[in-house]
């Protein structure tokens, strides 16, 4: 890695716990807590839309299911939280890998039909399976006053999950951004592109297929972690589908051309809607329309501005200097 | 128990009709609309409204009417323009399109729950099997089968029909063969949208009307296309009806897992035939 490309990286991380420092304002410190909740949930969604060109409806399920998990596994104190806290995710993650051995062989376009019945599975169980979930009413999570080294009372604090999460947030972004450049991360892109011709090429394309998917979803469960961390708190409404939704047009907005696109979508979509509500009750018709245009005026998104930036400059010098 | 064969007939009819819409768009266009829940939800409430001022069968025919000039729009707007674009476009303006047509539900007709009336003729239950059975519902089934013979016979007996089963037979060679798919694709698109709103009328008595039941019955039209074979008509038939007889059962015999049935009926297909029951043929 350059030099200038490691800076980059740490001048992202340290605009979390800068914010965090500087600002006093619990509520806007609230605010981008939950905005990197989200921005992990677009990750995983961008992660799987961009290395296998697929759109998934469902990844709700995954960001919710770790609440349920540890809603329903800490009272058993079978292992450290910690412990189980980092099995959550990779259980999704696995959960995840099989359920795609089976969804990814379906047509292309019929897997983003297949997730919204796999993520709507999820929310009918969340609120028939009441004896385990709660229902509609939710889970409370019975956190321990500790974890991680860091109180409890830190973590459900606006400033001290700001910072945690923001830092986990740009983990995430840089192992996406590693996988994406690495020899598998391009096989991924390769199958994406023409799956028949990387099978002719002798690679398999159903395992690959089913392991972004796998990751893409312990990406989003990550976020779901924090989620559930903050809050202590779970619901029927953290699984629907429209919660996939919104994290689909999250990363539509902020482009899936690059890792970090669908982190910043998720930064805009939820600073856009914060300032709207108190103007307009129309926030579906105007999202729903940004989506539209997006989609078929600029499907690059937000992450296509950098590249058309730098070609209009270059443009630009280029009449200078002629 | 023939009571309960009868009910999952009810629910798999009105499944029919509204999946049928999606395999025939799919047939023809290879693309999938995601506002297909939306079409069923306006058509719903516009016939919720016509059938106020001018009773139900007005209201039927007025909703079928609309959707169909809806669907023309939908395709000379959306699906035409995009036909180049590949299918993931459509379907994410589709989605789009379904959160503005939620958002016009919301603000015409409200959030709240709205019922229909079933009409006075049918308002009535019938002695069937030894057991009472609400007439409507038998009206529900004769739809859904009269649905799907005029499909049928739509299908099998006409330039057009000849025309949507080669396309989603094999779009390349029916292209070479001369078949222009933007020819009648707008009538499959309007009879697609028709269809779909009618259901939504027709459903109304027995479901009530709610921004909610356009995703509802989407997820569960997906369900049907993909385990039925994408574009496959006949396919997306016998998948609501087991679906219908599936969701009654598992309402009398495990209430509690009823929702999540559907779900694994779809996942044990996929593992056995990854390209649904009927392959790609109509």
């Amino acid at each position: 890695m350059s030099a200038g490309r490691f800076l980059a990286w740490v001048v992202l991380a340290s605009i979390g716990p800068a914010i965090a420092a500087l600002t006093t304002s619990a509520l806007a410190q609230s605010l981008i807590a939950q905005a990197t909740f989200s921005a992990m949930f677009a990750l995983g969604v961008g992660l799987l839309l961009r290395q296998n060109g697929m759109v998934s409806f469902g990844h709700a399920a995954f960001f919710g299911l770790p609440g349920y998990m540890l809603g329903a596994l800490l009272p058993l104190n079978l292992l450290p939280v910690e412990v189980m806290i980092c099995a959550t995710v990779v259980l999704i993650g696995i959960l995840a890998f099989i359920i795609g051995l089976v969804i990814v062989r379906a047509h292309g376009i019929a897997f983003g039909m297949l997730t919204l019945a796999v993520g709507q599975a999820v929310y009918e169980a969340a609120t028939r399976l009441r004896g385990l979930t709660g229902g509609n009413d939710g889970l409370s999570l019975r956190l321990p006053k500790h974890l991680f080294g860091l109180s409890l009372k830190t973590l459900q604090q606006p400033a001290g999950m700001l910072t945690v999460s923001w830092l986990v947030m740009v983990a995430m972004l840089a192992i996406v951004s590693v996988f994406a450049a690495s020899r598998f991360g391009i096989l991924t892109e390769a199958i994406r592109d023409n799956e028949e011709r990387a099978r002719f090429l002798g690679y398999r394309t159903l395992l690959p297929r089913a392991a972004v998917l796998g990751l893409s979803a312990a990406v989003t469960a990550v976020g779901g972690v924090m989620f559930a961390l903050y809050n202590a708190f779970i619901s029927p409404d953290n699984v629907h589908w429209t919660a996939s939704g919104s994290a689909l047009i999250m990363a539509i907005l902020g482009g899936s051309g690059a890792p970090w696109g669908p982190v910043a979508g998720a930064f805009v979509y939820f600073f856009l809607k914060e300032s709207l509500d108190s103007f307009t009750t129309h926030w579906l018709s105007i999202i729903g329309a940004a989506l539209i245009i997006i989609t078929v005026v600029f499907p690059a998104g937000l992450a296509g501005l950098v590249p058309w930036a730098i070609a209009l400059r270059q443009r630009e010098a280029h009449i200078a200097r002629a | 128990m023939a009571i309960q064969l009868l009910n999952g007939l009810v629910y798999g009819a009105l499944l029919f009709t509204v999946a049928s819409g999606l395999a025939l768009m799919f047939g023809l266009r290879r693309i999938v609309n995601f506002a297909h829940g939306s079409l069923y939800m306006l058509g719903a409430y516009i016939g919720y409204s016509a059938s106020k001022l001018f009773g139900f069968w007005i209201g039927l025919i007025a909703a079928g009417a609309c959707l169909a000039a809806l669907g023309i729009l939908l395709d000379g707007a959306v699906f035409r323009p995009l036909h180049r674009r590949g299918p993931l476009t459509t379907l994410l303006v589709t989605f789009g399109l379904a959160l503005i047509a939620e958002d016009l539900v919301l603000a015409v007709w409200g959030k709240d729950t709205l019922s229909l009336a079933a009409p006075s003729v049918l308002a009535r239950e019938l002695s069937l099997f030894g057991t009472r059975f609400p007439a409507y519902r038998l009206m529900m089934i004769a739809f859904g089968a009269i649905a799907a013979i005029a499909l049928l016979l739509w299908l099998k007996g006409t330039r057009v029909g000849l025309f949507v089963r080669a396309a989603s037979y094999d779009p390349v060679v029916s292209a070479v063969q001369g078949i222009n798919t933007d020819r009648v694709s707008a009538l499959v698109v309007a009879v697609s949208a028709a269809l779909a709103g009618m259901s939504g009328v027709v459903a109304a008595p027995l479901l009530s009307l709610a921004p909610s039941m356009a995703s509802d019955i989407l997820v569960d039209s997906f369900i049907v296309v993909v385990v039925g074979g994408l574009g496959s008509v006949g396919g997306a038939f016998i998948t609501s009806l087991v679906l219908g007889q599936i969701n009654v059962l598992g309402v009398v015999f495990m209430p509690e897992l009823t929702a999540l049935l559907p779900f694994f009926l779809m996942i044990a297909v996929l593992v056995w035939k990854p390209a649904g029951l009927a392959g790609e043929r109509v």
